[in-house]
């Protein structure tokens, strides 16, 4: 009932583009992150659906309704800034009840809405104070009861949690999800930390230059990226790129990376690279490097122990590698040691246009 | 070793400041000491600073005699008209000039701009010939829009300013919250811009009050004179000047202004100090 889809769409912004050709579909009832380096077009997408932007080209629907030429107000959306915009000179109250008041709701009525939002919120205690008497945590509460008030059919989240602090972000990111479970309503999360995507979405768009990536559930956008820039845009440290080419074909197919050959016969190419200079590069995710007495030397550059895990930076060939290994790994800056990587783990994406080649039962 | 030093600076300062002071007020003393002064003690020798004897004579005859109270309601009129029409234009175009982008825009304010640094003596001609042309020569009506003219630039770049400060997501959360835009301007944009508008309005009645050359060109009878005009043309002949009721004729002019002042300078620096913490 509140599915939503964009064909089509595009913003243009005088010569600049900020969304191009966007097409997407979000069901009823699911929490989506728009998820992207800044100025990739994910709050434009956000404003459009919201109707802050009207598209130049293509066609957004909520619902099934066409919504391009419906103002805000006939959209039935409800949206939480990123900087709260919660009205200064307005009451926890009052800013709560506005949207009851501008969709006349009787006073009875919103009163009785308004104590609703503010116990799920724990925020009865605040009612009567300004805005500016609150905490960012209790501001970012009241921001999200002003659009939980309306019981809206869709809930449009511009990086709600970027001005909370670290602790306070983990605890709001669970109760969005428990929130959205208990509400049950589309939301759309627009957020450039791929840690709120991965953790609180069923599906993730990953949008670079106001494109779409990938459209995927996190695991999948973890496991099987659609391309080399979201195969780098997510995981930390991000999956480490070898360029090289392909030669051979099927179980005796390799890598060649200057005098580096790696046997990559083992992995199921959907595409096994019709152009003539097969050019690729070969993607390897950092907890995928392991110390192999079978492998390559390599020389270590840096040891970054965190505690459960250690970062390590390598000298592979001339090339940087990134590697994630436990905590109580004896390995120290300036050792040489020998790498492999687990082979089935490794993804390969086209030089030309980033495709990954992999077909999609690559575990 | 610096104490001593940082005191004499004070004191200094102090002595500095109150001169400064005494020179700005001397004058508005002595207009408020001679509108008390019986007219024979005016011109004794040497002058004297207090009134020997106080009398509220000249106000009476002021009040009662002179046709002062059609010139301070024409005043008021002009003061309250003018700034309503400027501040109901203001406030909405100064909205348009921040949040609506179509083309021109940018040039459009510049232009705006433009406009207040042309000295009104050029406009005066031309603002004549249309208030006669119109039928509205010798009318409050005429005043008003003549003050529109060169109030209006300036409220209106004063107002984009203040509402430049106002975040875009305000007015986008209460359109979202389903208000259209009148309502968000209303219910959001308005009560942040009070202490702009506030200040827009003060400055734009005071001009309208204190306003001398527009009135003596575009009104010439005594049912349309405000009270800059008025009062000159009632007591400064070539024979003869009453000094005594234009004393208190001008203590009886700055009456409003000071009140005014004082009451809105308390809700100016209020507000301010609101509007300084954003939610």
């Amino acid at each position: 009932m509140s599915r939503i889809r964009f064909e089509n769409v595009s913003k243009r912004f005088g010569g600049v583009t900020a969304v191009d050709d966007l097409s997407l579909e979000i069901e009823s009832g699911e929490f989506v992150s728009i998820l992207g380096p800044s100025g990739c077009g994910k709050t434009t997408l956000l404003r459009m659906l919201a109707g802050l932007e009207r598209p130049t080209g293509g066609t957004i629907s909520i619902g099934g309704r066409v919504v391009n030429e419906l103002a805000p107000a006939q959209r039935n959306v409800a949206m939480v800034f990123q900087t709260y915009a919660l009205y200064p000179h307005m009451t926890v109250a009052g800013n709560i009840e506005y949207p009851l008041r501008k969709r006349r709701v009787a006073k009875d009525e919103r009163v009785r809405r308004v104590r609703e939002a503010a116990a799920v919120l724990e925020l009865e205690a605040l009612l009567h104070r300004k805005p500016r008497e609150l905490s960012g945590g209790q501001q970012q509460r009241v921001a999200l009861g002003r659009a939980l008030v309306r019981d809206p059919a869709v809930f449009l989240l511009d990086e709600p949690l970027s001005n909370l602090d670290a602790k306070l972000r983990t605890h709001m990111r669970a109760e969005l999800i428990r929130l959205h479970r208990r509400i049950g309503r589309t939301m759309v999360y627009v957020t450039h930390d791929q840690l709120e995507a991965m953790t609180m979405s069923q599906r993730i768009a990953v949008l670079r230059d106001g494109r779409l990536q990938q459209f995927a559930p996190p695991r999948d956008i973890y496991a099987r990226p659609g391309n080399d820039f979201v195969a780098g845009f997510i995981g930390t440290p991000s999956m480490n790129f070898l360029d090289g080419r392909l030669e051979g074909t099927g179980s005796g197919r390799t890598f060649q990376c200057g005098d580096l050959s790696l046997p990559v016969g083992m992995l199921a190419l959907a595409d096994e690279m019709p152009e003539p200079d097969r050019r690729v590069r070969l993607g390897i995710r950092p907890e995928h490097i392991q110390v192999d007495q079978e492998g390559e030397a390599a020389r270590v550059n840096l040891v970054e122990p965190t505690g459960h895990e250690t970062i390590l930076v390598f000298d592979y060939r001339g090339n940087e590698l990134v590697a994630r290994m436990d905590g109580d790994v004896a390995i120290e800056s300036g050792d040489t040691v020998k790498l492999a990587f687990r082979a089935e783990k490794l993804r390969l994406f086209a030089a030309a246009d980033g495709r990954r080649l992999n077909d999609d039962s690559t575990p | 070793m610096s104490a001593p030093a940082s005191i004499v600076r004070r004191v200094l300062f102090n002595v500095l400041a109150w001169a400064v002071v005494l020179v700005i007020a001397f004058p508005l003393l002595w207009m408020l000491l001679t509108s008390v002064k019986p007219s024979t003690e005016l011109f004794v020798i040497p002058p004297r600073l207090l009134p020997g004897e106080i009398t509220f004579e000249h106000y009476r005859r002021l009040l009662t005699e002179t046709p002062f109270l059609i010139y301070l309601r024409n005043s008021a009129w002009l003061a309250a008209g003018t700034t309503l029409v400027v501040i109901a234009i203001a406030t909405l175009g100064a909205h348009s000039l921040v949040r609506f982008s179509y083309p021109g825009r940018e040039r459009l304010a510049r232009l705006v701009l433009f406009t207040y640094l042309l000295p009104s003596v050029v406009l005066i001609i031309p603002l004549y010939l249309l208030m006669t042309g119109l039928g509205l020569a010798n009318t409050l009506t005429s005043l008003i829009i003549a003050y529109t003219t060169f109030a209006l630039p300036y409220a209106l770049w004063l107002l984009r300013s203040f509402m430049k400060a106002i975040p875009d997501d305000l007015e986008s959360a209460a359109l979202v919250d389903g208000a259209n835009r009148m309502q968000a301007f209303v219910d959001v944009i308005l009560p942040q811009a009070l202490p702009g508008i506030i200040s827009t309005a003060m400055f734009t009645a005071i001009l309208a009050w204190n306003e001398y050359f527009y009135a003596l060109v575009l009104v010439n009878n005594d049912a349309a004179r405000p009270l800059t005009t008025g009062v000159i043309s009632m007591l400064v002949t070539s024979f003869n000047i009453e000094w005594s009721l234009l004393m208190a004729a001008s203590v009886m002019m700055s009456l409003p202004l000071i009140v005014v002042f004082t009451f809105l300078q308390r809700y100016l620096t209020r507000g301010f100090s609101a509007g300084a913490i954003k939610g």
